[in-house]
């Protein structure tokens, strides 16, 4: 029976994996717009060309009534003429009034199949005067089109491509909760008993946890460079995460300190359970009191919605669970080897 | 860990031994003050009277943290030889914990009034905070604020202390990370009561940082047997 | 500003925006921190049935 569970987690875990990689690296981007060029615009007719990324929201050629794009300024809409549309561009044509109700002009794509694509501060135009919008530049609000775009991942601004992180990068930090809450309770275990089985584990799952948290801060540092431009920025996440690893890298300090000190078990036992509290509080507080630029948090409201998307959960779930075994299955191994080690000394 | 009259009378005398050891030695005090009021003194010299209230408060913070690591880092040291041996036999240890916490909450409230005091004889206020209105959140919020410190650092001092070698930095170590919920709190609390921020919304941080303070000390309780009992 | 043209090929999905690039670095970052940690681990296996070897005889 015991057998059989064992070839059910592992194996199910690496199912999980692959089907994770897998679906995360083949599910297409949903089509969003990234830049306009040119981002100035004067006063008068000019042209001004929106580049979308992810999937194509057009074919070559297609036919360029189906396709409007409206500017807003303020709470007007600007109209244009479409001249071009291309898998991943659309340009159009577009008259600038003299008078508009703010300087900053954010766009709009109607589609057939894509939907509405948006792009916020497209462009700015320096010389306007502030005003209503003059009736014969002002455009009427499309139809919008339900997108039918297939199983597909959600656009986010600035994040792009790199949302399929979302798979690799957070579970490492679920897998290092997880792992440290089973330390957390293998110390109460050794505090109530001092039994040295006890202690074994809570070491075992602290450096287990100790690898993901380090890989979690690794690809975490990478990712925000790609997003926020910096390899380190403050947000409470990132500061949780940090003294996470801190406050477990104490624990390996303390143990390696005390050398073979028959107490070892019971101090570091001591020290983890008041960490872990500790880390408990710190988790509770930092989110309230700095501000974040994490997605669903405050800074970045245009990802609250991903909480919600079924493509991504789809995915995402499989993916913690994944990861969750295969650190359950590294714990496993390191304690195997920690009670080789203890008996092989205790001989 | 029953809670009795006796444990409360050992506690008494832990606490009365420590204030009395600290005040006929008086080094070790003097220490401490020593140091708080030359690095208050470095910090007005550094910041050529002029300070921000972001900077006063990150300095504030600064000293009163590593003096509070002066103070209770070596709160253990004297249980280390043969006087340990004699309190295992006389003192339990839950009498043991609450008498050094007691003495963490006076050497909180002398922290407070000498590193405050120092700050305000060098540095004065900070520059542009206007009229002090809430002198008495400051303080409060002061001695709150180095409280929950103190009582983690006696918690981490008791741990370090069982290490045969290098205690010293190995408090640091241990002690940083843990510190840093309490020292978000007090720095918010400590800006938000130099300029205008209305009482009502700065009322929570004393409550969470009582909260932290009593947690703590609490948790420090159920654990010190297992730290002493060796 | 990026290989559009390469889209629904399987570089396109790789590839097809400039910051795929930071996936491919993250799950690099993730296997190699794996596999340092698996190999350190094998190392230390090493030597402890090395050890085990010696008390046996």
């Amino acid at each position: 029976m015991n057998g059989a569970w064992n070839w059910i987690w592992k194996g199910g875990g690496i199912v999980l994996l692959a089907y994770v990689i897998l679906r995360g690296f083949s599910t297409p981007l949903q089509p969003g717009l990234v830049t306009a060029a040119p981002s100035q615009l004067k006063l008068g007719m000019q042209t001004v060309t929106l580049t979308a990324a992810g999937q194509p929201f057009g074919k070559e050629g297609a036919s360029l009534s189906e396709f409007t794009v409206v500017l807003r300024a303020g709470d007007q809409l600007l109209k244009t003429e479409t001249q071009e549309v291309q898998p991943h561009g659309i340009t159009v044509a577009v008259n600038v009034p003299g008078v508009l109700p703010s300087r900053a002009l954010d766009a709009f794509v109607f589609t057939p199949s894509a939907g509405t694509l948006f792009l916020g501060n497209a462009c700015f135009v320096e010389e306007a005067a502030k005003g209503d919008i003059p009736t014969s530049y002002v455009a009427n609000k499309p139809d919008e089109s339900t997108p039918q775009l297939g199983f597909s991942f959600p656009f986010q601004p600035n994040i792009i491509e790199s949302i399929r992180n979302l798979l690799w990068h957070v579970p490492m930090w679920f897998s290092m909760f997880f792992i440290m809450g089973l330390g957390f309770v293998a110390s109460l275990g050794q505090l109530r008993t001092g039994k040295v089985m006890w202690d074994l584990r809570a070491e075992a799952a602290v450096r287990t946890g100790l690898l993901f948290g380090l890989l979690g801060l690794a690809t975490g540092s990478l990712w925000a460079r790609w997003t926020w431009g910096a390899w380190w920025v403050s947000d409470p996440q990132l500061n949780g995460a940090l003294v996470t690893v801190l406050l477990y890298s104490g624990y390996l300090i303390l143990r390696s300190a005390m050398g073979d000190d028959d107490r070892v078990g019971r101090l570091a036992a001591v020290y983890n359970v008041f960490a872990f509290v500790m880390l408990v509080i710190l988790l509770m507080v930092l989110p309230r009191y700095t501000e974040s630029l994490h997605p669903g948090k405050d800074g970045n409201p245009g990802f609250n919605k991903y909480d919600l998307d079924n493509s991504l959960r789809a995915v995402f779930y499989p993916a913690v669970i994944g990861w969750g075994s295969l650190c359950y299955w590294m714990y496993t191994l390191r304690l195997r080897m920690n009670r080789i080690a203890y008996s092989l000394l205790s001989r | 860990m029953a809670l009795s009259l006796r444990t409360l009378r050992n506690a008494w005398t832990v606490a009365r031994l420590e204030w009395q050891l600290e005040w006929r030695q008086g080094h070790q005090l003097a220490a401490v003050g020593l140091f708080a009021v030359a690095s208050v003194y470095v910090a007005f010299q550094a910041s050529d009277q002029r300070t921000d209230p972001a900077s006063w408060t990150a300095m504030l913070w600064l000293v009163y943290l590593f003096s509070g690591f002066t103070a209770i880092g070596r709160l253990f040291d004297r249980e280390r030889s043969d006087v340990r041996r004699y309190l295992q036999w006389t003192a339990d240890p839950l009498g043991l914990i609450l008498g050094k916490l007691f003495h963490s909450i006076l050497t909180t409230t002398a922290l407070t009034a000498l590193v405050l005091g120092a700050f305000i004889l060098f540095l004065g206020w900070p520059q542009g905070a206007g009229e002090l209105t809430k002198p008495a959140l400051l303080v409060l919020g002061a001695w709150l604020g180095g409280l929950s410190i103190t009582v983690t650092l006696v918690f981490v001092s008791a741990v370090a202390s069982q290490v045969r070698a290098g205690s010293g930095a190995l408090g640091a170590v241990l002690g940083l990370p843990l510190l840093l919920p309490q020292l978000i709190l007090s720095t918010r609390l400590t800006r938000g009561a130099l300029s205008d921020t209305p009482w009502a919304i700065l009322a929570e941080y004393p409550l969470f940082l009582a909260a932290i303070s009593a947690g703590t000390a609490t948790l420090a309780c159920i654990l010190f047997p297992y730290i002493w009992r060796a | 500003m990026f290989a559009l043209t390469l889209l629904n090929s399987l570089e396109g999905f790789f590839f097809g925006s400039g910051k795929a690039h930071v996936v491919t670095g993250v799950a690099l970052i993730i296997l190699a921190g794996l596999a340092i940690a698996l190999w350190r681990m094998d190392r230390r296996l090493s030597r402890l049935e090395a050890e085990s070897k010696e008390s046996h005889r």
